[in-house]
């Protein structure tokens, strides 16, 4: 390879961004990774989750070239990820979750030197270098080592870095692990707009509300087996309904009125479980016709945390 | 691993600009531990050199044609090329390993062959700069130059292979920074000194002598010393034979413990 190297567009094809099929990793006689098969189409925004220890790693390790496969196959945009392991790993970056910069190095030539192992001539790359250390807020401390950078500045570092060979995939492992709130909502945006601009996003996290708000699928993994693969609004609905909550001005009285709803300890509430949102308003109007006042509505939804609970609960 | 997988992991030289990267990178590393690569070689030359050659040296008569002094510069600069050599990439490895830094070379497509010729290059590169400040010293001292130059280089690049191979076994075996240390203290460090640094077999007891020639170190000091005296305990082809096959041998086991990702790839 001399000079840049073609950069294959997996864009350009059908094949999904990322096909898992009946993978396994086996440590010994431990089984991290059980036979899973994964699809992430090209463009999505995909969420990988699962408790600690659950094989979300060991996946992503295998993906990316870390962990030797035991069994099973892996295609990036239609690309075996062993037979084919050039093309493969140049079209994915990843952030990993903990720090792994090279220490001799400054943080631009951070970013310089990722891009040479991919392949890419150092003047090929200056400029990107130098854009993505503006975009990530470090252009101050691009001659520092990483040792100089705050935990947030880090995490930056790792995003930039995974992005600095353009790849089409990006695999971000706990990306927000041990950032602030505002930072957290930063990259959230950084990352909706990479995903929007077309690069695939497979993330993996603890915090079940950063899935919820970003990944348009959700796969989860339970000790090394896929307990569920959907999009995140038919996870949402399908497990668990969205309860409406009544609060009157005094304790209900009116059995024939709000049929359905359940009361708990607090008499003057009432909750309806899974209501069709075309009943409430006319409900409403019936409770007030009624004659009484309403103090408050809520409606809350099952969030994908009591989802998750429950399908990783043994 | 499948041999499927053996055989991804090694096929092909075709990321050169990795390669260019990583030897880049190795000698950058170098740079930032001046102190500790590049100084100490030459500061324990001029000590070895006043201490030794000069003052004691000076009642030795001469041995291979040259004065003592002189015959002492080729074994140091194996010395040293050897020690900096080893504990370079070692260091670099089991770091790499421990800080997970390595990791950016192996999600990248490049290839083991790649990778272990990226170490070599870069060891080859620093032995003879080494090797180079260290003549600067003899030959300011004690007039110490090589006659034969392409044996100079051929010699040093070889010795530089074979501990840049041992360098990258024991980089990637040691579990602890301490494991590390135990190739040099109990290995290499003795061999070197009793390999003919300071003396040659002819003085030695014939017993001594024969247990000499199991050193694989007194090959590698026997040939290189050959670029400068011209002569050698033994022939040309016998020491610089030995040094290439134990530098193959070594080169092979680290290409196929970085083809298997050993404590590299789980």
């Amino acid at each position: 390879m001399n000079g840049s190297p073609e950069l294959y567009d997996g864009s350009s094809t059908r094949s999904p961004a990322l096909k898992i099929d009946g993978l396994s990793k086996r440590y010994g006689d431990f089984l991290a990774v059980d036979n899973i098969s994964l699809r992430v189409e090209a463009g999505d925004f995909f969420g990988f989750l699962g408790m600690n220890g659950a094989g979300k790693t060991t996946t992503i390790n295998a993906i990316v070239g870390l962990a030797a496969i035991s069994s099973g196959t892996i295609e990036i945009f239609g690309h075996d990820n062993v037979r084919d392991w050039r093309t493969a790993r140049r079209l994915i970056g990843l952030a990993p979750q903990e720090y792994n910069f090279d220490r001799y190095l400054s943080i631009r030539d951070i970013l310089i030197y990722q891009a040479g192992y991919y392949g890419f001539p150092a003047r090929a790359v200056r400029e990107r270098a130098d854009m993505l250390l503006e975009r990530f807020g470090l252009t101050s401390k691009a001659r520092d080592t990483y040792v100089k950078l705050s935990g947030g500045m880090k995490r930056r570092l790792t995003l930039a870095r995974a992005l600095i060979h353009e790849p089409k995939l990006l695999i971000l492992d706990e990306p927000t692990a041990g950032v602030d709130v505002e930072l957290r909502i930063e990259l959230w945006d950084l990352l909706r707009e990479l995903n929007a601009a077309g690069t695939t996003i497979i993330l993996t996290t603890h915090y079940l509300e950063e899935a919820e708000s970003l990944c348009r699928n959700i796969a989860i993994i339970e000790s090394g087996r896929i307990v569920a693969m959907e999009p995140t609004e038919r996870l949402m609905g399908r497990h668990g309904p969205a309860t409406l909550s009544v609060t009157l001005d005094r304790e209900f009285s009116a059995p024939s009125l709000a049929r359905g709803a359940r009361r708990d300890g607090d008499l003057r509430t009432l909750h309806f479980d899974g209501l069709d949102p075309a009943q409430i308003a006319p409900m409403l109007i019936e409770l007030e016709a009624a004659g009484y006042t309403i103090e408050n509505v809520e409606f809350r939804r099952a969030s994908l945390q009591d989802i998750f609970l429950e399908l990783v609960r043994p | 691993m499948s041999a499927r997988q053996a055989a991804a992991g090694v096929l092909g030289f075709g990321n050169r600009t990795g390669l260019a990267t990583l030897v880049k990178r190795e000698l950058v590393r170098t740079m930032k531990v001046i102190n500790q690569v590049i100084w100490p070689p030459i500061i324990t030359t001029v000590l070895y050199v006043l201490v030794f050659g000069l003052s004691l040296g000076s009642r030795i008569p001469q041995i291979q044609g040259v004065s003592y002094a002189a015959y002492l510069v080729p074994g140091l600069i194996m010395l040293q090329v050897i020690d900096a050599t080893y504990s370079e990439v070692s260091s670099s490895i089991f770091q790499g390993r421990f800080m997970n830094s390595i990791q950016e070379m192996l999600i990248a497509p490049m290839s083991a062959v790649e990778m272990v010729a990226g170490f070599v290059i870069a060891s080859i590169l620093r032995a003879l700069l080494i090797a180079t400040l260290v003549l600067v010293v003899g030959a300011l001292l004690v007039h110490a130059l090589p006659h034969n130059w392409p044996l100079y280089v051929l010699v040093t690049a070889l010795v530089a292979t074979l501990f840049c191979s041992l360098g990258i076994v024991f980089g990637l075996l040691a579990e602890k920074f301490d494991h590390i240390a135990v190739l040099t203290t109990f290995v290499i460090t003795p061999l070197v000194f009793v390999g003919g640094v300071f003396t040659s077999t002819r003085f030695m007891p014939p017993l001594v002598r024969e247990i000499s020639f199991a050193n694989p170190m007194f090959y590698m000091i026997d040939a290189f010393r050959f670029a400068f005296t011209g002569t050698g305990d033994v022939p040309l082809a016998v020491s610089l034979g030995t040094v290439t096959v134990l530098t193959f041998a070594a080169l092979a086991i680290a290409l196929r413990m970085m083809v298997l990702g050993v404590k590299l790839r789980l």
